[in-house]
């Protein structure tokens, strides 16, 4: 609805607030001192941080990467005016490669896999597929692999602002598909070989599905914040609208059905086959505090955001659709810290310095990856051919 | 919508969508409330410039399927623990977990089927009409704005007048719509 009256199409040059450069570097530092304070005191919870604060932030960069190949791919025309802020999420691949190159030092205090005296545990193949090396090789696989494809895609984007050249948005196509293929691939192997061999005994075949529905849907929570602050802000006008913030909060809420359905299909089979070796992962997570923190996933990542995204106006809403995605974020969190820590400490969820520092450490180097990128560029790909699909889109009812 | 007795009234034969869907929100705003637009693609801004209202199949979609909810827990509750209790697996008789493919089964089943009933019903379909078409080419390239004759204010001069105003490029007296 008034979707008729066309605001002037104007942008200006992104100025990062004063307070968020500021906060980010000091979040950086916090991690900083994080690392090198649990290197000497505790380096076992250090690392386990770390690993849980690394996956968040890789699973958003790379969700974003994937909701622009997905984009390209289905030749879509709505996202144009904000793809950009996507692709401002992939500006933190480059740290993500050297983060997985430092986590390797950590492999030691995570996995049993690095240690030779669990090899009993390491039945059939996996002794082979769980070489250290081997696992270091898909890991930088995989964050090269998804730079290389940030390259092609990104850089043909911001060249596009120059250039104007039509065939770049045809180039990039193939770019996609390429890269929805390498995703569907390397991510899967990128949780099984992170979060799911930290019980190696242990294994189900939907995992990597069940890290790739949580990292869409908390993407889609980071992009719909991120379009929410650009539409009410100074630097664009006409371009974001509440037209584009309804279609991410309808992917947001997509998504947050399909990590239900995948969650629950990874459960319910479990729990009918009763296969002592499967359901060690559950019963792990279904005792003494680690109940709460499993009910609390279904209700809090489930239940209370599907029902605040259920009406149409609960996504033009700028504060109900904020307050979901923050929700929905801490949510991400609070999953990948599901899956790793029940197998550190078998009891009572722990949760203190470690956790935070290391989480506003990788939330620095984020966000100053991503304004660093949108002061660069321009915030709005204004020269893609699709503009005026997307200046012109409206959600009819 | 649904009506039994056919209406007469007046259209005007546009060409192009831009023109049509300006002329549906002026002759709006000229006092006439009971336009129907023609067109044979659905346009994006219509239903805002012809003021239709949003539906309420989206309420009916989540109370049906609410009830269909409701109807699988009572179902898999009487089958597995008061008809006929049978132990599998040393399950439960109640387990919640097995039950929960057939709640949401039934929860898109009836969201599904009464959605689409409510939908007909509203529109009241099936509608087998034997009023002749405004105009043959409202199915394949021109679009139309009828104005019928029970519309507040209606006078045919007038409605004439207001839809060559905007763009008419052909004005048809219709006898039922």
């Amino acid at each position: 609805m008034g979707s008729s009256h066309h605001q002037e199409l104007k942008i200006s040059k992104f100025e990062a607030p004063q307070a968020l450069k500021t906060a980010a570097y000091v979040g950086v530092f916090i991690g900083l001192i994080g690392v090198v304070f649990g290197l000497l005191k505790n380096p076992e919870r250090m690392w386990t941080s770390y690993l849980v604060a690394f996956f968040f932030f890789a699973s958003i960069a790379s969700g974003a990467m994937f909701f622009l190949a997905v984009s390209y791919a289905a030749k879509a025309g709505w996202h144009t005016s904000i793809k950009r802020l996507a692709e401002s999420f992939t500006s933190y691949l480059p740290y993500m490669v050297v983060a997985s190159i430092v986590l390797m030092f950590g492999f030691g205090y995570l996995y049993a896999w690095d240690d030779p005296t669990q090899a009993h545990r390491m039945t059939g193949g996996k002794a082979v597929y769980l070489n250290p090396w081997f696992v270091s090789v898909r890991l930088l696989a995989f964050g090269l692999g998804s730079l290389a494809f940030k390259r092609l895609l990104v850089g043909n984007s911001i060249k596009q602002d120059q250039t104007g050249d039509v065939e770049l948005t045809h180039k990039n196509i193939s770019g996609s598909i390429g890269y929805i293929a390498f995703f569907a691939i390397f991510f899967t192997l990128f949780s099984f070989d992170l979060l799911m061999s930290l019980l190696p005994s242990w294994y189900s075949t939907i995992f990597g599905i069940y890290a790739f529905s949580g990292a869409i849907q908390s993407t889609f929570a980071l992009l719909a914040i991120v379009v929410v602050y650009f539409k009410n802000s100074k630097f664009v006008s006409g371009y974001i609208t509440v037209e584009h913030q309804h279609d991410v909060g309808k992917f947001m809420k997509g998504f947050t059905i399909f990590w239900a359905y995948i969650a629950f299909s990874q459960f319910m089979l479990i729990w009918y086959a009763n296969i002592p070796e499967e359901t060690e992962f559950y019963l792990m997570r279904s005792h003494s505090g680690w109940l709460g923190v499993s009910f609390g996933l279904l209700i809090f990542r489930f239940i209370v955001p599907f029902l605040a995204l259920l009406p149409r106006e609960a996504k033009r809403n700028d504060a109900n659709l904020v307050a979901v995605s923050i929700l929905i974020l801490i949510m991400q969190y609070v999953d990948i810290y599901w899956l790793v820590y029940p197998n550190f400490n078998d009891g009572v969820p722990q949760f203190g310095f470690y956790e935070i520092a290391l989480f506003v450490g990788f939330a620095g180097l984020f966000i100053t990856a991503a304004t660093k990128f949108l002061t660069k560029n321009n915030i709005v790909a204004i020269k893609d051919p699709r503009m005026h699909e997307s200046t012109n889109h409206h959600v009819t009812y | 919508m649904g009506k039994k007795r056919a209406i007469g009234g007046i259209a005007g034969i546009f060409l192009n969508e831009h023109v049509v869907v300006n002329a549906a929100r002026e002759v709006r705003a000229s006092g006439f409330t009971k336009l129907e637009a023609i067109s044979p693609y659905p346009i994006h801004a219509m239903e805002e410039a012809c003021g239709i209202k949003r539906s309420v199949i989206p309420y009916v979609t989540f109370i049906s399927g609410f009830i269909g909810l409701a109807l699988a827990v009572a179902m898999t509750y009487f089958i597995s623990v008061t008809d006929w209790p049978l132990v599998i697996g040393g399950k439960p008789l109640f387990s919640l977990p097995a039950f929960v493919p057939i709640m949401f089964e039934l929860t898109v089943l009836f969201a599904a089927l009464c959605s689409v009933g409510a939908f007909m019903a509203f529109c009241g379909m099936p509608k087998i009409s034997s009023a002749p078409p405004i105009h043959k080419d409202l199915t394949c390239d021109k679009f139309a704005i009828f104005i019928p004759e029970n519309d507040t204010g209606f006078n045919f001069e007038r409605a004439e007048k207001l839809l060559k105003d905007l763009g008419a490029v052909e004005i048809k007296k219709v006898m039922e719509f």
